[in-house]
């Protein structure tokens, strides 16, 4: 296929390692065969005895009647379904061979074998879904129409800096002034001068039922001096967790010399690790935990990096895709919508979601954005200049679009009022649309961890202004851990995973210079994320990623369910990766309806979609 | 509730066979005799009629089979009627019942009640239907196959480096170049629940014995699954459990995006890998025992594997081919008798063929038919010794017995294990005889050939 440029071929044996996912813990079966388990009568052997371990496991684990069997195997159909689940694949199967018993292409023509398939961890309601497209008479016109490859390439094209080209060949009928609202709210004053975050000296009380799983391994080189460095790596912040400084010492020192005889991703990240954790041990301690030094001096450059990050590799753009997928599919049929972005920065999302719903048969709806985003440490309004520029190529592109940006130093401070806020334009009273919304989080949720309460605060903000869907995009991994040595561990893991899938990928339009430059960026990037999870506490350790299976539960508790991302999304986003080098080493996953994409075998992040629990799926226009 | 008749009719396609019970139950008891309809899903009550099963297992434990009392006809309306007031006798919804009917089900006279079980279990047949019509809407006829979708419907576990009943699990790029993954599974290092550990100990020797390490190459006609399929990941953890092994599931290239000799190619790098990693060798003699081990495709890669290692002096100490892919270009008489029964189509099994053989082979290329016309001989190697599994319901049978006595006439070391009732994939859940007697067999070729 392509040909692969491998930098770092100089250390060719990486192990991937992975965290259980909670929900799927552990494998169990269930053992119907008792007269095979006398564990006492010995010749049977170990092996029955630990089935008969798994059954017991099983039998504490209540799974609201998910059969054991299938569950050890992936699949989610419950015992009072089988027998009905049976009968339906029956009838798909008959239906097939009926088919293919009329004509061979027939089978494969059927609108049922192209459709969207949804969560296929969950038979009953798979087959349901295809079951029923095949019933529905005539083909329906296919739901949001796969962004034609031009989309995708645009959606590369769209950084800040390329939104030149849509300023050109203005429409001469609409007026900018009069269609869009460019200006924060006047309620943004005061939110700016709120107070800060209070440092908070406890950890919040969240630790989820996840710590109980999770045991990670670590991204080596099978070489020697690779698996001396991590070794040393450990024993440092195992050093630190005992509050061992002096030894902790020592060995950091050890640390940067055994770096130095490595190479490509495996020195990288020690490197990282090693200054964090120096930082740690050198760093005069105060009560409130380790200060860090993320000051406002620091925002621009943080935008510069994540531009980096967002450019050379596909973890963000994924995030993108697929939020924006899910997004779309939701305001199918929607005349009136509105997103409300938790992390505005440079709106590098949205250019791609204004282009489909440009091209969306009928028709696109009127678009409303509200972005969200940090003070600017010179008070500039970062926010409304991106906002100008997607109102440019909105306006080029034909779509209705209206833009408010808000400076919120926490989410938290958000209110639903705020952001539903009154149509001050005037627009839109006349129309008897509701207008349909949609949250979307880019890797901020996990920021609110570090202050208690501000998460159930923001999800019950969320639920007030009754979206219709909720996007979320978090790090797939547990870095809020209750131990300091279980972050660090896995942060080894996950982080030399990230830093060898830059290794392995080329972006796109690449020439070696921009490459090499947008690499390093991307790592300064990930490495201000190591230095907070490894150096910060208390609640200047915002970088407190977590699980998709502790996502799942924190969202269920506060009254969301689940949205399936169906298999339209996962083909694109597979697609999306060939231009990253092939794709070869970068694999998307499904996973209980919510989409990973991850470096080999190990998921990275993941996107998931909410909406409130007990809502149907769609409801009808009138409110 | 009872559909009519003529549609419960055209549900039964299968051959009937009565089972007599030796004694007709009476009232509840009788009842219970539902969950025998199932026979995986016998737990401490009926599922179907909420009846306790307890009475029904010790009537299990008496039943006695009366083989090849074969029903007049499958359509005999007599049978329908027995069928029908069975379901009424025993109030169950009628669904589940009809559900089963489809496959293999067995038909048992109680003196005026018709008993049904089925040869297939509910979980397996659920289970394979399940792979089955995910497999028919990715494969297209004109030899092309959709890959995402593919992906999208198959189902992944991470690797896990924590223990599960006692075996870790994690993922190693055994070659950067070709980015050939492998999924390693072991017997938990001591110590391991302790955080920095486990990395600690994955590379050390499970044992200071000697253990047998297992390379295995997952099923799936050579097109479907990977190392990380949970079907797979399951079984691989079973092998662990099972024989002591270190287990290598091989992630190797797959169909018709690779075609051969690529699934071969890699499956023969994961041995070179194992053969030069010194934690894998054991004993006083500091030796790899290692044993190829696949089901479908990847006992037809565990053969040709084998092949290799004899042509290239690695010693292996065992093959074991669980329902090995192979095949041929006449049709042989099973494939004729059970095309269509017990999940598998002759034409499904062309389709693989022609996407996994190079362009323009047919089905006697010897990667597909290994001792046909132009098949070699293995009478010169030092081939190793063989347990094969076979299925008494899989089509493929006749080419899997054909295969065990090329290798006799080769003067191979060949021990056949023949299932007659068993299906394929029956070894992937734990819910039938074939499941725990196979297993045992597994376990004593690996001890005994150590």
């Amino acid at each position: 296929m392509f040909t692969q440029i491998r930098v770092c071929s100089a250390y060719p044996f990486v192990i991937f390692g992975f965290s259980v996912p909670l929900s799927g813990v552990p494998q169990e079966e269930k053992e119907m065969k008792r007269d095979h388990q006398d564990a006492g009568g010995g010749g049977r052997g170990d092996w029955y005895a630990v089935a008969e371990q798994e059954k017991g496991k099983a039998s504490m684990g209540t799974d609201d009647g998910v059969d054991e069997l299938l569950a050890a195997l992936g699949y989610k159909v419950r015992s009072s379904d089988m027998a009905d689940v049976a009968q339906k694949l029956e009838q798909l199967e008959m239906a097939m061979e009926s088919s293919a018993a009329a004509n061979d292409d027939v089978l494969f023509a059927h609108p049922a074998f192209d459709s969207v398939h949804y969560n296929p961890s969950d038979i009953s309601a798979w087959v349901d879904n295809i079951l029923s497209e095949l019933n529905a008479p005539p083909p329906l016109p296919q739901q949001p129409p796969p962004p034609p490859a031009a989309s995708l390439r645009h959606q590369f094209d769209l950084s800040p800096a390329g939104t030149e080209q849509y300023s050109i060949g203005t429409v001469d009928h609409y007026s900018p002034a009069d269609v869009y609202e460019l200006k924060p709210q006047s309620s943004t004053a005061s939110l700016r001068d709120r107070k800060r975050l209070k440092v908070c000296s406890a950890f919040p009380s969240s630790s989820t039922p996840t710590d109980v799983a999770a045991q990670q391994v670590v991204v080596v080189d099978s070489q020697e001096a690779g698996i001396r460095l991590v070794h040393a790596l450990m024993a440092c912040a195992e050093a630190v967790q005992k509050d061992n400084l002096k030894a902790a010492g020592a060995i950091v020192k050890q640390i940067s010399v055994l770096a130095a005889s490595q190479g490509g991703a495996m020195r990288k990240v020690a490197g990282y690790f090693a200054e964090a954790l120096a930082h740690r041990i050198y760093r005069p301690q105060s009560p409130r935990g380790v200060s860090c030094s993320s000051t406002h001096e620091s925002t621009a450059f943080d935008d510069m990096l994540h531009q980096h990050f967002y450019e050379s590799c596909p973890y963000l753009k994924f995030g993108h895709f697929t939020a924006n997928q899910a997004i779309l599919e939701a305001f199918a049929g929607c005349r009136r919508v509105h997103v409300v972005d938790f992390g505005m920065r440079q709106g590098l999302q949205w250019p791609a979601l204004l282009q489909a719903l440009a091209l969306r048969p009928g028709g696109p709806p009127s678009f409303r954005l509200t972005g969200i985003g940090p003070p600017q440490p010179d008070n500039s309004d970062s926010l409304q200049e991106v906002g100008w520029k997607l109102a440019q190529l909105a306006e080029t592109i034909r779509v209705d679009f209206r833009y408010r940006g808000f400076v919120a130093t926490s989410l938290a401070d958000l209110e639903p009022y705020l952001l539903l806020g009154a149509e001050t334009d005037g627009r839109g009273v006349e129309d008897d649309e509701p207008e349909v919304v949609a949250v979307n989080s880019v890797f901020e949720l996990h920021r609110l961890l570090a202050r208690s309460g501000a998460l159930e605060k923001v999800l019950g903000t969320i639920l007030a202004v009754r979206p219709r869907i909720v996007t979320v995009v978090e790090q797939e991994a547990n870095h809020n851990g209750r131990t300091f040595l279980d972050r660090f561990t896995e942060a080894l893991h996950y982080y030399s995973t990230m830093f060898d899938s830059l290794e392995g990928s080329t972006s796109p339009p690449s020439s070696p210079e921009a490459r090499r430059h947008g690499q390093a960026m991307s790592e300064m990037y990930l490495g201000r994320q190591i230095y907070n999870v490894v150096a910060c506490e208390g609640a200047e350790r915002t970088e407190r990623h977590e699980a998709l299976a502790q996502w799942r539960a924190r969202m269920c508790r506060a009254g969301f369910e689940s949205v399936p991302i169906g298999s339209n999304a996962f083909k694109q986003a597979s697609m999306l990766l060939a231009l990253f080098d092939g794709g070869e080493g970068f694999r998307v996953e499904e996973n209980d309806g919510c989409l990973s994409l991850g470096w080999h075998t190990r998921p990275l992040i993941a996107t998931s979609a909410w909406r409130a629990a007990g809502d149907p799926l769609r409801t009808s226009a009138s409110s | 509730m009872a559909p009519p008749a003529d549609d419960v009719r055209g549900l039964f396609r299968q051959e009937l066979r009565i089972q007599l019970l030796e004694r007709r139950p009476k009232g509840k008891e009788a009842a219970c005799f539902a969950s025998l309809c199932f026979p995986n899903s016998i737990s401490d009550s009926c599922r179907y009629c909420s009846v306790s099963a307890h009475d029904g297992g010790k009537q299990r434990g008496e039943r006695q089979r009366v083989e090849g009392m074969d029903v007049p006809s499958p359509s005999s309306p007599w049978i329908w009627d027995k069928i029908l007031e069975f379901v009424e006798f025993l109030r169950c919804p009628v669904l589940p019942v009809l559900a089963m009917l489809r496959f293999g089900c067995v038909a048992s006279d109680l003196g005026g009640f018709i008993l049904i079980s089925m040869v297939v279990p509910l979980h397996t047949w659920v289970l394979i239907s399940n792979f089955k019509l995910a497999y028919n809407m990715v494969r297209r006829p004109d030899g092309t196959f959709d890959r995402h979708l593919a992906e999208f419907l198959d189902r992944k576990v991470p690797a896990n480096a924590s223990p599960v009943n006692g075996v870790v699990s994690f993922d190693i790029l055994i070659n950067r170049a070709s980015n050939l993954l492998a999924r390693i599974y072991r017997p938990a290092p001591p110590n391991s629940s302790h955080p920095a550990t486990p990395l600690a100990g994955l590379h050390h020797p499970p044992s200071p014995d000697q253990f047998p390490v297992i390379i295995f190459y997952h099923g799936g006609s050579f097109a479907h699954s990977s190392s990380n399929t949970a079907i797979y990941d399951s079984l691989c953890r079973r092998f662990v459990s099972l024989c002591g092994a270190v287990v290598i599931s091989v992630d190797y290239r797959r169909s018709p995006e690779y075609r051969y000799p690529c699934a071969y190619d890699d499956g023969w790098e994961a041995l070179k890998w194992a053969s030069t990693e010194p934690w894998l060798h054991s004993g006083k003699d500091s030796k790899l025992r290692v044993f190829l081990c696949g089901d479908s495709s990847g006992g037809n890669i565990a053969h040709h594997v084998a092949v290799r290692a004899a042509e290239s002096g690695i010693d292996v100490s065992g093959n074991i081919l669980l329902n090995p892919m192979f095949g041929g270009n006449r049709r042989t008489d099973s494939e004729v008798r059970l095309d269509g029964k017990y999940f598998v189509t002759i034409q499904d099994r062309d389709w693989y063929w022609k996407a996994y053989l190079p362009e323009g082979a047919d089905r006697d290329h010897p990667a597909c038919n290994p001792f046909g016309p132009n098949g070699g001989t293995l009478k010169e190697l030092p081939f190793t010794r063989s347990l094969v599994i076979v299925a008494g319901l899989d089509l493929v049978q006749d080419w899997q017995l054909a295969y065990v006595e090329g290798l006799k006439k080769a003067g191979k070391d060949v021990k056949l294990v023949y299932r007659e009732q068993a299906t394929i994939g029956f070894y992937l859940l734990p819910n039938t005889d074939h499941f725990y007697e196979v297993m045992e067999e597994i376990k004593n070729f690996v001890s005994s050939n150590l």
